[in-house]
């Protein structure tokens, strides 16, 4: 101990991503002092996305949200699958209908601009924000976690609970024993993504939204990924568009395929090439999704310490979820806290009431649902490769079998999936998807 | 009907990385690097190389000899080269505080 007068907070928060600047806010709404130190120049600069958000989150923390002009893209009016084969496309997208809910569901953002948004928001209610300072290390008494350690000359800083929203590399995590072993290759996918900046009015034309105050996110399978474990995206922003594709990093491996040849391939694709014709490359970069959801998750707490967001492995990998889990889950952790604070208890015991909190909201039931999504790509490598490239074989010849006998027709499109698939095994694919789904 | 399976590889674009790089902002360390090769030995006996084949920056890069050269100041502090060493032989911290990568828009 330094002679040196302690740097004392009632809160320490470990990045200021969308789970720790939802956490500090909740703390320091409730009376308490908060720092949130983030290693970035300024909060997002660390952070790479798709991407959208969802307003079910953002409205939880800020029920004033409209009125403080979040920096958003465009809403989601128009949502879904696009599945392409090496040369063609079948669209499954919704838009309409039980799309039109006010607020819209989703909103497009760039996190950088997001992020710092919402670093700010918690600014103004309190929180006492360090940036460029990275937390090499926690303070313990014992077992118990009593502050952090930074890369700052004389960088101790102390607060009886720290709330770890370190993102996905979750080294601290690791450093407490929380999480027992680093990423694995099979369930952390690797998402590489090109920012194209394209005028307004261009994007409204080639994906046939009305307005700018329209947007569409495409969840993209197959050829994207050369049929490997993996989804590729495009957003729709106001004037820009996202296009990216994610892979596990196991698959990559065994493929042989470099990140960034493969999203060159999508983007060069005969279907998605003419949508970003022209367009200028604004940003490109990489980051990577912890999929293991509820496999990977960390113990959430322990003696002065909660885990959220990333870090804790809170994605649903097929439903692109995971910054609401990160915002939800630390509202949660900084409830915790106050709670704690409450108390005078900062045990493990006490701060147990974090996990009861989340088996509350929908990300512990969806996790424990979705458990055995990697182990179901794991175990079919081909399964985005047979499928969407059917679709399209199927539908292609649906639609183009004028004139011949519809008998032969059928026959066709059966052989199309029998040639890839002996029919016994694509039934079994069917079920293993319906159960892996369902959560058996 | 004739099937393609998995698309041949050999379709694969040749992009360069470099180029690409330029769009990204990068607050750059000159003191001290945040990645290290731990034992050089280790790198000329591995024959994978996933550092040099899947870091989605190209900053790894074999040397003659079959050792493998780092340019930190390109990372992307994804994590990507640390998962997947097949020797955990990459020391792998995050820059200093404000150092490294600065997404403009993410």
């Amino acid at each position: 101990m330094s002679t040196k007068e302690k740097l004392t907070f009632d809160v320490i928060v470990v990045g200021a991503g969308l789970a720790g600047s939802a956490a500090a806010v909740i703390a320091a709404r409730n009376g308490l002092k908060v720092a949130m130190i983030e290693r970035g120049q300024t909060p997002g600069s660390k952070n790479y996305f798709g991407g959208a958000l969802y307003t079910h989150s953002l409205l939880e923390i800020y029920p004033d949200l409209w009125d403080r002009k979040p920096p958003l893209e465009r809403p989601v009016t128009e949502s879904g699958f696009w599945f392409l084969s090496k040369d063609g496309m079948v669209r499954a997208t919704v838009q309409g209908g039980k799309m039109q809910n006010d607020p819209i569901d989703a909103y497009v953002a760039l996190r950088a601009k997001f992020d710092a948004w919402w670093a700010e928001q918690a600014k103004g209610e309190g929180v006492f924000i360090i940036p460029k300072t990275v937390v090499v290390d926690f303070i313990r008494e014992g077992e118990k976690v009593v502050g952090v350690v930074t890369d700052r000359p004389d960088g101790e800083i102390y607060a009886p609970v720290v709330i770890i929203c370190e993102g996905v590399n979750n080294l601290l995590t690791q450093k407490l024993g929380l999480s027992k072993h680093d990423l694995k290759a099979h369930s952390s996918a690797l998402a590489v993504k090109q920012l194209i900046s394209m005028p307004a009015e261009t994007i409204n034309a080639r994906f046939g939204l009305p307005s700018n105050n329209h947007g569409l996110a495409a969840s993209v399978m197959g050829d994207v990924s050369m049929g490997l474990p993996g989804l590729g995206f495009l957003y729709t922003g106001t004037d820009s568009v996202s296009v990216g594709v994610g892979v596990t990093l196991e698959a990559l491996t065994k493929a042989g395929i470099k990140p960034y040849e493969l999203l060159q391939r999508y983007l060069n694709h005969p279907m998605i090439a003419p949508l970003i014709a022209g367009g200028r490359l604004m940003e490109y970069g990489a980051h990577i999704i912890p999929e293991g959801g509820w496999t990977t998750m960390p113990k959430l707490y322990t003696d002065g310490a909660l885990v959220a967001g990333d870090a804790a492995s809170m994605v649903n990998a097929l439903h692109w979820e995971g910054t609401n889990m990160a915002i939800m889950a630390g509202k949660a952790a900084g409830e915790t806290a106050v709670e704690a604070h409450q108390k005078r208890d900062f045990s493990a015991k006490s701060l147990s009431s974090y996990r009861a909190r989340l088996e509350k909201t929908f990300i512990m039931t969806d996790l424990h649902q979705y458990r055995n999504l990697s182990h179901f790509l794991k175990t079919r490598p081909d399964f985005m490769d047979i499928y969407p490239a059917f679709l399209n074989d199927a539908l292609g010849m649906f639609f183009s079998g004028f004139g011949k006998p519809k008998k032969q027709l059928y026959k066709d499109i059966l052989r199309s999936l029998t040639d890839r698939r002996p029919l016994v095994k694509a039934a079994g694919d069917m079920i293993a998807f319906g159960r892996t789904i369902i959560g058996f | 009907m004739t099937q393609t399976k998995t698309a041949p590889q050999n379709d694969l674009p040749e992009v360069y990385i470099d180029d690409i790089l330029m769009t990204l902002k990068y607050f750059t360390d000159e003191h001290e690097t945040h990645l290290k090769i731990i034992d050089p030995q280790v790198c000329m006996s591995c024959d994978s190389k996933p550092c040099v084949q899947f870091c989605p920056v190209g900053a790894y890069r074999t040397q003659d000899g079959g050792t493998v050269q780092i340019a930190f100041q390109s990372c992307v502090e994804c994590g990507t080269c640390r998962v997947l060493c097949p020797n955990s032989n990459i020391f792998w911290k995050l820059p200093r505080g404000g150092y490294g990568v600065a997404y403009k828009f993410g």
